[in-house]
């Protein structure tokens, strides 16, 4: 058997004995899931979950017959909603990942989901890599040959990694009044959207933690989406690694929204890894504004906030929602005097990872967002707060309006920006 | 700090969260999945049959037997608790007087009593005739089987709400919102629908309140929306209205983590356990409002060998047995869907702060009656006046 038809086959069988027979029978086709989900009203290329997962997945039977499924953008939002406990998202995710199996992948889903690699390759030519990727010409180039749309939302490389920025700053001067707590930034974080991360290390600093921040690589959630489960598995793998090289029984606090979600749940569920130590360091996970909160309902969080005058819309990615955690950067956002959050209400922007980078996707996932751009063109007041890097890319290209981590508000509330 | 942690987003949670933050609690909802209103009809039962057909629901209550959920509320009660909800959401979205049930058409043409409804819906009662319209994407709507069962005539207008053969209600209703379409679907619709007092339209007017209005003043003649099965369009628009007041009120939702747990001490609920992503969380409140809908919801639950039970809370069901009380007839009633939990008159079981809510409570069989969103809504008052000590 080829290494090809025996890898379609090992996840078929997950398929089958983990999500199929567990939950597709639980489906009693209320179409709640068809109601939230972002892709389906948007494209008739796509028949939305329902029929995709729970429906579809009775007729994979030995073959991959229902190519839409490559058009589920992997937000979650169905495995959210649905009150049976079904695991549409998760049976989609695997049904996509046996079709380009067996089907081939395009170069481009490999490509783009090497996110460190950029990273690494982009920081020390940053000035000339952002202007190559500002360029049309190249981004021309770009869309006929690997297939990212031209107009699609691309990393700003910045001339600083995170880590470059801790080995140089002045050592921080208040001592640690809490205990240490391991920081998560992502590969973004470490690379791209180095502010967030930078400031979330500084807000945490300010409260009284010591923050550790072991070297990390990607979490694999990109090659997740896009099918590539061996890649994304031992990227995890590493990942977790490399997390609990800092200490096995400390927080881990992450501002990486999404990249967080990986860690918690999505690469037991949809990786389908049962690793000790994964589950540990998935259990340990916060995202920073969760954190903050559960600090602040222990009453253990500082509130002297400076007064900030603002309204805000605040969109909560996709894949943060699928955590299940609710909503805490609002929460938390509101402790800050004149902030007036404005919750977008929307279910996804659109990129849900590197789905709206796609050629064949860029119009859905701007369609997808359209509500969005559409509420933060008529709330914002230059200034727009979402948990996750890429959102953050897709709003601001999108809307032109300025978007940052919610903390880089919690930041300047404390008076350190 | 929590005040109310209510579990459930079905018209029993999201009635009781919202009434709380009204009253200015601090509430967090946690539900693991949407709950009911979205599947129901849009519609406001009380009571329906009993097991006739029921004229004046809330005269009726009193005939029914002990042990059923309104008897311990009592009449007053029930119609304070829904005509709260009536004008809570506003009368661009549920209108009636509770004085008499209105009555009907269902989509495949069975006339349906029902206490409050939608204001798209209520040409429709006691019409001295009717007309309908279908539309050929819309295969969800039996156009031909309503008018059969009604003795009126049918047109059908070739519409599509976007590039596909057949699509949702939900679909109709998004491109209903905009004021182009619905020229173009009222522009159709005048063009062929047949004589009738009342004009019989699918309940895709719209997912906005009001959208309707257009379309109806475009036609210039009286047309009522008919329900239909899910996504029910109207049912969106009143879970939409009343997640946006709670969310107004300051309350928070968690969705998609299931609990799983509780802690308690000394006869008080102390705090519930959520699944969230990675790992459980607890949850400490002062009390906890619990309306996880029934076996439906997968809240009571049945295992192989018929033994009922409650799993998150253990609390005592008024049957245990299922093979007693399922029967052979399948239209026939079943007193499975009868099984419960039974409260003390505050609303509470096993614990001095858990106060139940909706089809969790035991004693009525409510599709067979039509009366699952009045006790819901009732009942859902009722658990909110408790924790609020009366105080309204
Ligand atoms: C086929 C059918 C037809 C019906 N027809 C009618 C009718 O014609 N007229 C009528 O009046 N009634 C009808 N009903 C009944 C009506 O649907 C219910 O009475 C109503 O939905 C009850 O509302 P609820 O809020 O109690 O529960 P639900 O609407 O069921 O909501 C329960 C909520 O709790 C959540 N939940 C459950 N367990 C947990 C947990 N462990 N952790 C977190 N969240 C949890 C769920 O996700 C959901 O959000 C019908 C019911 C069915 C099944
Ligand atoms: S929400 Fe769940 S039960 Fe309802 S149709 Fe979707 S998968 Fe099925
Ligand atoms: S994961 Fe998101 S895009 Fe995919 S089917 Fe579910 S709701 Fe739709």
């Amino acid at each position: 058997m080829s290494a090809r038809s025996e890898q379609s086959k090992h996840l078929r069988e997950r398929l089958n004995n983990e999500l199929k027979r567990v939950s597709l029978d639980h489906c009693v086709k209320c179409t709640l899931c068809e109601q939230y989900c972002p892709v389906y009203p948007v494209t008739e290329l796509f028949t939305g979950p329902k029929f995709v997962g729970p429906q579809a997945e009775r007729y994979r039977d030995g073959d991959s017959v229902d190519h839409s499924v490559d058009y589920c953008s992997s937000c979650g939002t169905c495995t959210v909603v649905c009150p049976q406990g079904v695991k549409v998202a998760e049976i989609n995710s695997l049904a996509r990942a046996v079709m380009k199996v067996e089907h081939g992948m395009p170069i481009r889903d490999r490509l783009i989901t090497e996110t460190t690699i950029m990273g690494k390759m982009m920081t020390p030519v940053a000035p000339i890599a952002n202007a190559v990727l500002g360029n049309s010409l190249a981004r021309g180039v770009m869309e006929r040959v690997v297939g990212v749309d031209r107009k699609a939302p691309m990393p700003t490389a910045r001339s600083q990694t995170l880590h470059g920025w801790l080995r140089s700053r002045p050592k921080p001067t208040n001592k640690p009044t809490r205990g240490p707590v391991v920081f998560f930034h992502g590969c973004a974080g470490g690379y791209f959207e180095v502010d967030a991360a930078k400031k979330s290390i500084e807000v945490l600093e300010h409260i009284g933690f010591k923050v550790l921040v072991p070297k990390q690589g990607c979490c694999g959630l990109a090659h997740q989406s896009n099918g590539l489960f061996d890649r994304a598995t031992d990227q995890v793998r590493a990942l977790v690694t490399q997390l609990r090289s800092a200490g096995t029984d400390l927080t881990i606090v992450s501002s990486a929204g999404s990249c967080g979600g990986m860690l918690r749940h999505e690469a037991h569920e949809i990786l389908g890894l049962d690793d000790p130590e994964l589950l540990d360091v998935g259990t340990r996970t916060r995202d920073i504004s969760e954190f903050l909160m559960e600090l602040h309902d222990a009453g253990e969080l500082p509130t002297d906030f400076k007064r900030i005058d603002l309204r805000l819309p605040y969109h909560q990615p996709c894949q943060v929602r699928s955590q299940g955690i609710g909503m805490p950067a609002a929460d938390l956002l509101r402790l800050i005097p004149g902030i007036e959050v404005v919750e977008s209400g929307a279910i996804c922007c659109g990129i849900a990872g590197t789905y709206g980078l796609k050629k064949e996707k860029y119009e859905i996932a701007q369609a997808v967002g359209k509500g969005l751009f559409d509420m933060v063109a008529a709330t914002n007041q230059g200034v727009v707060a979402c948990d996750t890097e890429t959102c953050r890319w897709q709003i601001e290209k999108s809307t032109g309006v300025r978007t940052v981590h919610p903390v880089v508000l919690v930041h300047q509330a404390y008076g350190l920006s | 700090m929590i005040d109310v942690v209510v579990i459930g987003l079905g018209p029993a949670g999201l009635s009781a969260a919202l009434k709380l933050a009204e009253s200015g609690r601090t509430v967090k909802l946690v539900a693991k999945g949407e709950g009911g209103f979205q599947l129901s009809q849009g519609t406001v039962d009380i009571l329906g049959y009993s097991p006739e057909r029921v004229t004046s629901p809330l005269a009726a209550i009193s005939g029914l037997p002990g042990g059923h959920p309104y008897v311990g509320i009592g009449a007053d009660k029930v119609r304070d608790a829904v005509l709260w909800l009536r004008d809570t959401v506003g009368d661009e979205l549920l209108v009636g007087d509770l004085a008499e049930n209105y009555v009907l058409p269902t989509a495949v043409g069975a006339m349906r009593p029902t206490a409050l409804a939608q204001p798209s819906m209520v040409a429709a009662h006691q019409a001295s005739s009717y007309a309908v319209v279908g539309v050929r994407q819309l295969k969800d709507f039996p156009a031909e089987l309503l008018a059969g069962n009604l003795g009126c005539q049918v047109a059908w207008v070739d519409l599509p709400a976007r590039k596909e053969v057949d699509s949702s209600a939900h679909m109709f209703a998004r491109a209903m919102d905009d004021p182009g379409y619905a020229r173009r679907f009222a522009s159709a619709v005048a063009a062929v629908a047949p004589k009738g007092a009342v004009l019989l339209l699918p309940a895709i007017l719209g997912v906005k309140p009001g959208t309707w209005r257009r379309i109806s003043d475009q036609l210039g003649r009286p047309i009522a929306e008919v329900p239909m099965q899910p996504p029910s369009v109207p049912g969106i628009r009143l879970h939409d209205a009343l997640l946006a007041k709670f969310k107004a009120a300051g309350g928070r939702v968690i969705i998609g983590s299931r609990v799983v747990g509780c802690k308690t001490a000394g006869g008080r609920v102390a705090s519930v356990t959520v699944a969230v992503a990675g790992g459980p969380r607890d949850l400490r409140a002062s009390d906890f409002v619990f309306a996880p809908g029934g076996f439906a919801s997968g809240a009571i639950t049945v295992d192989s060998r018929g033994k009922i039970s409650e799993p998150l809370f253990g609390l005592p069901l008024t049957q245990t047995d299922a093979n007693a009380v399922v029967g052979p007839d399948y239209w026939a009633p079943h007193p499975l869907f009868e099984v419960g939990v039974e409260t003390d008159d505050a609303g509470r079981a096993k614990y001095d702060n858990l106060y139940l809510a909706g089809d969790i409570i035991a004693g009525a069989e409510r599709w067979r009656e039509k009366s699952g969103e009045g006790i819901a809504v009732a009942t859902a008052v009722r658990a909110a006046e408790s924790i609020m000590g009366g105080r309204a």
